[in-house]
């Protein structure tokens, strides 16, 4: 429930940050590899993707 | 992206290459995925080549040679190619040609052309002449010669190995599509099974073989797999339970012939007692009772004898123990609590064994484990890798091969994993002070990613606040509130996971999400009593967060970016 004094532009407010992601290697495996590997080359977004 | 049917100059199968047994298997016209037999019925082809008078035997003949001709028949190789000698562990050869050193490479002395005498014959054509027999079986099943294939590896096999098996695999005219990792095959062979997209979890594929067991932890997260942990280990495998069989009947066989000869001593008896034992152990894996029988096992002597299941798993208690504890390890190595595990697969002939898939459940008690022993709708741990293998062939066998290439290629392959979860802390309405957390991605996922969740609206309605967060789990160990026990029919009524716990644990463990730090917040306004809130993340490469929350049914909602740190 919202409290009565939260306001922010927009209603959507940062507060925070995510943790320091972990690199590490994905399997080049699978359908769903092959559709990241097509939209990382073609530096495409999902719903970019997804319209093709 | 499904597989098709298109007549290209490409036929691709997928290979398990193992030192014991190799498998091959194609996709069919439907996309499923199915195991080939060979010319003598086999699914599992063992890895054996044997030599008689210049006539080259394969498979199940070879085999039945190791008795006979043992110094002729070549066997676990596989683990040989690309390597030194002096890294090499020649013991599993002992009953069979033996390696040895030639030039930088391993071969091995043996007779296969008519000629009297002894060729030294590399490991890489062994290996050459193994994938061309295959090759050939599975060209007569589908009619049409192969000219390529998709073959797994070992998580451990260096770049050296990896090159001496696409160039041996070549040199039989077969092109090496891609080489994929046996664990990560395993679960595509499950995935692939069901047509839906795969959920969010964590497995564990232990993979029970013959000279060698390795255990993989691996994330899986919308069907894109991370591998985390894995080990090897090449003293608890199924050698190790065929020894104890031996050791078992050559006792049995002393103790009623007193004056025989120990038929451990003699290389020949030994032979027949491994065959024979080996075939027992599997035997023991589909019934409570098995037959051992050979001919003239030592001293001109014939022994027949009969062992059942529980004896067998006393016997061989210490080694399942000892897998076990491997399997927990590599848990531990990939910094995660046996509740993290949701799914165990259970891979390799040795993995037929129920009491291996078993005590697999009572180590991972809230994991679904797949072997035939736990679940009905396991596949065959014997043929997942070559499913996988088969499976992955479809897909990429029409695109080129630099293609395939460049898309294993790190630029591709590394990529960001969360460290944490992220979710929402949805407030309760009963609960004010704290909320709980709800995970939306798990940790180790990779970026991008988009995932969605739908949530519902706490008391009754109104503004109301959405915290997206991180959160990690925690396992939270409490004792057993000891109830009175309904005395007489609760045994009956349990099922059979309740007994494995009874026994030793003292305490329930649980695993608890811990709200650890708020990243954002948003605000909906006039929501109805009992509504719904989908909210909608977007994860960038870049790790900006794009959120979107809005009321099921509803209109506009709201739309925020946490940019990259």
């Amino acid at each position: 429930v919202l409290p009565a004094d939260w306001t922010a532009p927009k209603d959507f407010k940062v507060v925070g940050a995510l943790s320091k992601p972990v690199t590490r290697e994905i399997e080049a495996v699978g359908p769903h590899f092959l559709a990241h590997a097509r939209r990382k080359r073609y530096k495409r977004t999902f719903s970019e993707d997804e319209r093709i | 992206m499904s597989a098709d049917g298109e007549p290209s100059s490409r036929v691709a199968i997928g290979i398990a290459f193992g030192n014991s047994y190799s498998s091959i298997a194609h996709t069919t016209g439907e996309g499923k995925a199915e195991v080939i037999a060979n010319e003598e019925g086999d699914r599992q082809i063992p890895s054996i080549l044997a030599y008689v008078d210049g006539e080259e035997l394969q498979g199940t003949q070879a085999k039945a040679q190791l008795v006979r001709n043992p110094k002729n028949t070549v066997a676990y190789f596989r683990d040989f190619l690309g390597q030194e000698f002096k890294s090499i562990d020649p013991s599993p050869c002992h009953q069979s040609a033996h390696p040895i050193q030639s030039g930088n490479s391993i071969a091995f002395s043996i007779r296969d052309t008519e000629a009297e005498e002894s060729n030294n014959t590399s490991v890489s054509e062994i290996a050459t002449r193994h994938i061309r027999v295959l090759a050939a079986s599975a060209a007569d099943f589908l009619g049409k010669s192969i000219n390529s294939a998709v073959i797994t590896v070992p998580t451990n096999f260096s770049d050296a190995q990896k090159e001496a098996l696409s160039k041996a695999s070549a040199d039989a005219g077969v092109e090496v599509l891609q080489l994929i990792s046996e664990p990560v095959a395993a679960v595509l062979a499950y995935d692939a099974r069901t047509g839906t997209d795969p959920s969010d979890k964590t497995v564990v594929v232990a993979d029970i073989g013959g000279t060698r067991t390795d255990i993989a932890v691996v994330a899986s997260r919308g069907g894109i797999y991370t591998i985390l942990a894995t080990a090897h280990d090449y003293e608890y495998s199924g050698t190790q339970l065929d020894k104890v069989l031996v050791e078992y009947f050559a006792k049995e066989f002393l103790k009623k012939n007193k004056s025989a000869e120990d038929p451990r001593n003699n290389a020949r008896s030994l032979a027949k007692l491994t065959l024979e034992s080996e075939a027992v152990k599997k035997a023991l894996s589909l019934g409570g009772s098995a037959n051992f029988s050979v001919e003239s096992l030592s001293s001109g002597i014939d022994f027949t004898a009969t062992i059942n299941r529980t004896r067998y798993e006393l016997l061989a208690g210490k080694i399942f123990a000892a897998i076990s504890r491997l399997v927990l390890s590599v848990v531990a190595k990939a910094g995660l609590d046996p509740l993290d595990i949701s799914d165990v697969i259970m891979s390799g002939g040795s993995s037929h064994t129920p009491r291996l898939a078993r005590n697999m459940q009572s180590t991972f008690s809230s994991a679904a484990v797949h072997a035939p022993a736990t679940s009905t709708e396991a596949l065959n741990p014997s043929e997942l890798a070559a499913r996988g293998a088969a499976i992955q062939a479809s897909l990429i066998s029409d695109f080129d091969v630099e293609d395939v290439r460049e898309s294993c290629h790190p630029v591709v392959t590394a990529t960001a994993h969360l460290s944490t979860a992220l979710g929402l802390l949805c407030i309760s309405a009963d609960e004010k002070s704290h909320g709980v957390f709800v995970p939306l991605v798990e940790a180790e996922t990779p970026v991008p990613v988009r995932r969605s969740k739908i949530f519902p609206v706490p008391g009754a309605g109104g503004d109301v606040i959405v915290k997206l967060c991180e959160g990690t789990s925690e396992v939270i160990s409490k004792p057993v509130e000891k109830k009175t026990k309904p005395e007489t029919n609760g045994d009956d009524d349990d099922s059979d996971d309740d007994d494995d716990s009874e026994e030793e644990e003292e305490e329930i463990k649980e695993k608890k999400w811990k709200h650890k730090a708020t990243i954002a917040e948003a605000a909906i306004r006039g929501v109805k009593k009992g509504a719904k809130i989908e909210v909608q993340l977007n994860i960038g490469p870049d790790l900006a967060v794009t959120m979107v929350a809005r009321e099921v049914g509803g209109k506009g909602g709201v739309r925020g970016v946490v940019p990259a740190s």
